[in-house]
């Protein structure tokens, strides 16, 4: 530790908190990866990935204590009980990312199949080591391109099973619960409109869509490009925000912004 | 010398004389030619014949041996060779002489002319320069036949300037550029040319011959000496002439007298200036009569151009474009004024509220006025194209802010083909269609029209009201060669089930003719559900004699296409009554199916309650009601009695025969279906319709486009888009839009991963 530099030793610091690994499995980790965090992580679990097959008995013990009795699957209730024993709120946005490993379909199930491949990907057989794991988790939501992924997972995850668009109830709710994560100022007002002006499911296009606006332009709307190919519920957005007076001359007059 | 040697062909013979060169004799030989110039300048003036010194053999000859001891012979005259080197000394020795004596005694003769022309007065003075110019020209002339042979050897060998050009060099320097005389030339000339401009007859020729003068002394002399002055005085006259002229000339006169100006100076440039000049001088007019006060002249209130336009001032508006096409900008200038002013009362002629009740106007408003401009453009304008893409495009700007043009004008076809074309004979017919087609081609929405166009020959065609098949006709053929055959197939499958269905009553008159003979008649229009105007079913009891008769003719209808389905269209359809009434009066009754439903029903009862009239024909409500007051309400068409008397139809209210019915006409016409402007619920409905007829279009051309292209980004499709639907209608990029996402949606299309403004076509 003594001949790391002040940067290197927080990075050390930060590494061990988040991976729950010992200071020289750290250090290695980052020195290996050029202390860049990525990468660095990527080694470390990937180390866990050299587990054996015994690993499979466990999954499947762990999947056994949340299935329903029932279902081949778990459900609502199983989910809760897992969520508990995370020490997680089942609306805690970190279980979005959980899904997102495991690739599941539908929200608040899991099939088996999904649970256990999930898991063993992520070289997780316990669940303590998913405890572990959940810090990491909720920081690759402040990874731009995952946080992409994630958004536009979450669609199809959110809606109904053979359902082409997403309830809007839905859609607010999870856009409530990603915003507040990404911070953008808009989103009440984008909600308020939504249920005030369009009253209809959400296009797949529109969700991905209302991502890139987010991203690219500013509260203030002042790079805003009426012929930007913005889908046309966008376009009708900031027309509703025009019309309210909440955007006036390039400025946002937003009485209700949240910090 | 004796004629026929003349006519001899030159002979070379052997040089055979040595050459004699004497100074003495050089000088004496001088002194003679010198005389002869002498007297050849002052025996002009008493105008002697100069034949004789000319013919002075002995003068001739002696200079002959004084430049070239090689003689030429020339008409009959000997040619000697002689040897090169003599002939050049004496060339350089004698031959300088001889030129510099000739210089010196022109010279002096000019000046002496130059101090005559001096010394003359006022209006002499052009004269005399004119009398002694001619003189000099004389003299000059001669000088230079004697001198010929001096011409053609010494001066080109020594490149001295040739005679005749020597003459008028020393004139030039002499005589018009001399001091007292350069100037005062010039202000006599552009004088005189002031007093005709005011109105005064001035010497022309004396002018011509001056002016003349100017140009053979040179292209520079004439244009320092005259042509340059004379321009700068012109403009300088014309500016202050046109500031007077506007100041108190309306439009039209300043115009004339613009155009009078510019002959004038035409007609004086042919006269007696070169013709050189003409371009300029008119530029000069151009530029100070019409260019510096074109946009006074075009805004002149009470007089200027719109003025003119709107009191079809043929001549005035020809005049302006005549003079105004010499000068840039002149012609754009009064396209312009006469295109905001044709937008602006065009716009308010289609706003006008007024106008709008009533639909025929309205479009005859349109047509006089396209009529005007077109006489305007042709009778004033030249029939110049550009002018009239202004006045189209004006028309395409102001027909376009009224979203019912396209309905009115198919309420103007309507009312011509249903009687406004009774008796006009087929060219004119023809005229009146093509003035409706060039409307046609202004409108954006042309789907709209199609629409209502559809609906009221739909309306022509079932109430057989039409006037001639064969305008119908025509008038579809303009439009398919307008539009293609996709507009016009529908149409035309109308005019096809009309005869269809003549051929049809045929055969089931032929099959059930005897059967029916007794029972009412039945005249039976069976129209293809697509090609006529989409109508919803509605209910409706027919009383039961008529019943069975159509259920006759279902099934034989049927019976020839099976695997169709007939659904009769009770709200449409006339029926011809003999009414009996109770006062022994008889009437032929010509009402609608519903009407005819209603008055059925009292042939078995005397009072009929609306409750019990509802409940018997099961006609919809508010056509029923409709029905009942065009049968009670209407003066002179009350066959119906209704109780109470008010005008509106309750649920309570009781209807019985009006047996006190009477009327001038034995038949009588109750229900007629007359294309009418649409009210305002009908017009939303319409116009609904249209859009959502749009969408699949738009859908379809985003489809063909992106097959096509695979890639596009998001402006250009919506460019190529709103392209392809534009000779039906303006596609509104937000709808565009709209379908683009609804293809996204369905999996037509899909928006590129790394730049999101562009779209994919996924097969």
């Amino acid at each position: 530790m003594n001949k790391l530099g002040r940067g290197q030793r927080d990075k050390v610091q930060q590494f061990m908190s988040i991976t729950g690994s010992s200071e020289k499995v750290a250090v290695q980790a980052l020195k290996a990866s050029d202390w860049q965090f990525e990468g660095a992580f990527d080694i470390f679990y990937s180390h866990s990935h050299a587990k054996s097959a015994a690993d499979t008995r466990h999954l499947e013990e762990l999947y056994n204590r949340y299935k329903d009795p029932y279902a081949d699957m778990i459900l609502v209730d199983g989910i809760t009980l897992l969520c508990n024993d995370l020490q997680v709120d089942p609306q805690d946005i970190v279980m979005l990312v959980v899904s997102w490993h495991m690739k599941a379909a539908t929200m608040c199930e899991f099939s088996k199949q999904e649970f256990i491949t999930g898991l063993q990907s992520l070289g997780i057989d316990s669940m303590d080591k998913l405890k572990e794991r959940i810090p990491f988790m909720r920081s690759e939501l402040k990874d731009e391109q995952k946080f992409r992924e994630i958004y536009n997972y979450a669609f199809g995850w959110a809606k109904e099973k053979g359902q082409k668009s997403l309830a809007l109830d839905t859609a607010i709710g999870m856009w409530q619960l990603l915003f507040a994560e990404k911070q953008w100022p808009l989103v009440d007002h984008w909600c308020q409109f939504l249920q005030a002006r369009h009253n209809k499911a959400i296009s797949r296009d529109t969700w991905s869509q209302l991502l890139e606006f987010a991203r690219i332009v500013d509260p203030a709307l002042s790079n805003y490009d009426p012929e930007g190919a913005w889908p046309y519920l966008i376009d009708e957005f900031v027309d509703y925000l025009t019309e309210h007076g909440i955007i006036q001359k390039g400025k946002l007059n937003d009485w209700s912004y949240k910090l | 010398m004796s004629s026929g040697q003349k006519k001899r062909n030159f002979q070379i013979e052997a040089f055979k004389h040595k050459v004699v060169v004497d100074p003495k004799y050089a000088e004496k030989t001088w002194k003679v030619l010198e005389h002869a110039i002498h007297e050849i300048y002052n025996h002009n003036a008493s105008g002697l014949s100069f034949e004789e010194l000319y013919r002075d053999d002995h003068l001739v000859m002696s200079f002959d041996y004084l430049i070239t001891p090689v003689g030429f012979v020339f008409s009959g005259r000997r040619f000697c060779c002689g040897s090169r080197n003599a002939y050049n000394m004496v060339l350089h020795k004698y031959g300088e002489k001889l030129y510099s004596g000739l210089v010196s005694t022109m010279t002096f003769h000019l000046q002496t002319m130059s101090k005559s022309i001096e010394a003359a007065h006022g209006g002499s003075f052009l004269e005399e320069l004119n009398s002694k110019w001619s003189d000099h020209n004389k003299a000059l002339q001669m000088i230079r036949d004697i001198l010929m042979y001096m011409d053609r050897t010494f001066i080109p060998s020594t490149h001295k300037t040739p005679v005749h050009e020597l003459g008028l060099n020393l004139w030039r320097d002499n005589v018009v550029h001399s001091d007292k005389i350069q100037t005062r030339l010039l202000n006599m000339i552009l004088e005189l040319i002031l007093r005709e401009r005011t109105g005064e007859v001035i010497n022309r020729g004396l002018m011509r011959n001056i002016i003349k003068m100017l140009m053979d002394l040179g292209a520079s002399v004439y244009q320092e000496d005259f042509e340059k002055p004379f321009l700068d005085v012109s403009a300088d006259f014309y500016r202050v002439e046109s500031q007077e002229f506007i100041e108190c000339s309306d439009c039209g006169d300043y115009l004339k007298k613009a155009e009078q100006r510019l002959n004038e100076e035409i007609e004086r440039v042919s006269h007696y200036l070169d013709v050189k000049s003409e371009a300029k001088i008119t530029n000069v007019v151009e530029k100070e009569m019409i260019a510096n006060h074109m946009l006074g002249l075009v805004h002149m209130e009470n007089s200027g151009l719109v003025k003119m336009l709107l009191d079809d001032k043929f001549e005035d508006l020809g005049r302006m474009y005549n003079l105004f096409r010499r000068v840039p900008n002149g012609l754009s200038t009064i396209r312009d004024v006469m295109t905001s002013h044709i937008r602006d009362t065009g716009k308010q002629l289609v706003t006008d509220p007024e106008k709008s009740k009533n639909p025929v106007e309205f479009v005859e408003c349109l047509l006089e006025k396209r009529d005007k401009y077109d006489k305007i453009i042709s009778l004033a304008f030249g029939n110049d194209k550009t002018f009239q893409n202004a006045l189209n495009s004006s028309f395409e700007y102001f027909i376009n802010l009224n979203p019912r043009s396209p309905e009115y004008i198919s309420l103007f076809v309507d009312d011509k083909l249903r009687k406004g074309l009774k008796g006009v004979k087929e060219e004119d017919i023809e005229l009146i269609l093509d003035k409706v087609m060039m409307l046609f081609r202004y409108l954006q929405e042309k789907d709209v029209f199609e629409k209502y166009y559809k609906q009221h020959l739909a309306k022509r065609l079932l109430s057989g009201k039409t006037v001639s098949d064969d305008a119908e006709r025509s008038l579809i053929v303009k439009l398919k060669t307008e539009c293609g055959y996709q507009f016009t197939s529908k149409l035309e499958g109308m005019f096809t089930d009309m005869k269809t269905s003549q051929d049809t009553m045929q055969g089931f008159y032929t099959t059930y003719g005897a059967e029916l003979a007794n029972g009412p008649t039945l005249v039976v229009q069976v129209l293809t559900t697509g090609s006529w105007p989409t109508q919803t079913s509605v209910t409706c009891n027919l009383p039961s004699e008529m019943l069975a008769l159509c259920e006759k003719f279902r099934s034989y209808y049927l019976g020839t296409h099976t695997g169709r389905r007939l659904s009769w269209q009770t709200n449409m359809g006339t029926a011809d009554l003999r009414a009996t009434f109770g006062n022994g009066q008889k009437y032929e009754l010509n009402v609608s199916t519903y009407q005819m439903c209603v008055l059925m029903l009292f042939n078995g009862a005397d009072s009929l309650s609306y409750r019990e009239i509802e409940q018997a024909t099961e006609i919809p409500s508010s056509d029923l009601k409709r029905c009942l007051q065009s049968l009670a309400c209407v003066k002179g068409k009350n066959v119906l009695r209704k109780e109470p008397m008010s005008k509106d139809i309750a649920e309570d209210d009781g209807f019985s025969v009006n047996d006190k019915f009477t009327s001038k006409l034995r038949k009588v016409k109750i229900g007629t279906v007359v294309a009418q402007k649409e009210s305002e619920p009908e017009k939303q409905e319409t116009r609904q319709r249209v859009e959502e007829d749009r969408k699949p279009q738009i859908e379809a051309a985003v489809v063909r486009i992106m097959k096509s292209r695979r890639v596009l980004d998001h402006n250009n499709i919506i460019a190529e888009v709103t392209k392809q639907l534009q000779s039906r209608f303006l596609a509104n990029p937000g709808e565009i839009k709209k379908r683009i996402e609804s293809l996204i949606e369905r999996d037509f299309l899909e928006r590129d991963n790394a730049d999101r403004r562009l779209y994919r076509y996924l097969a």
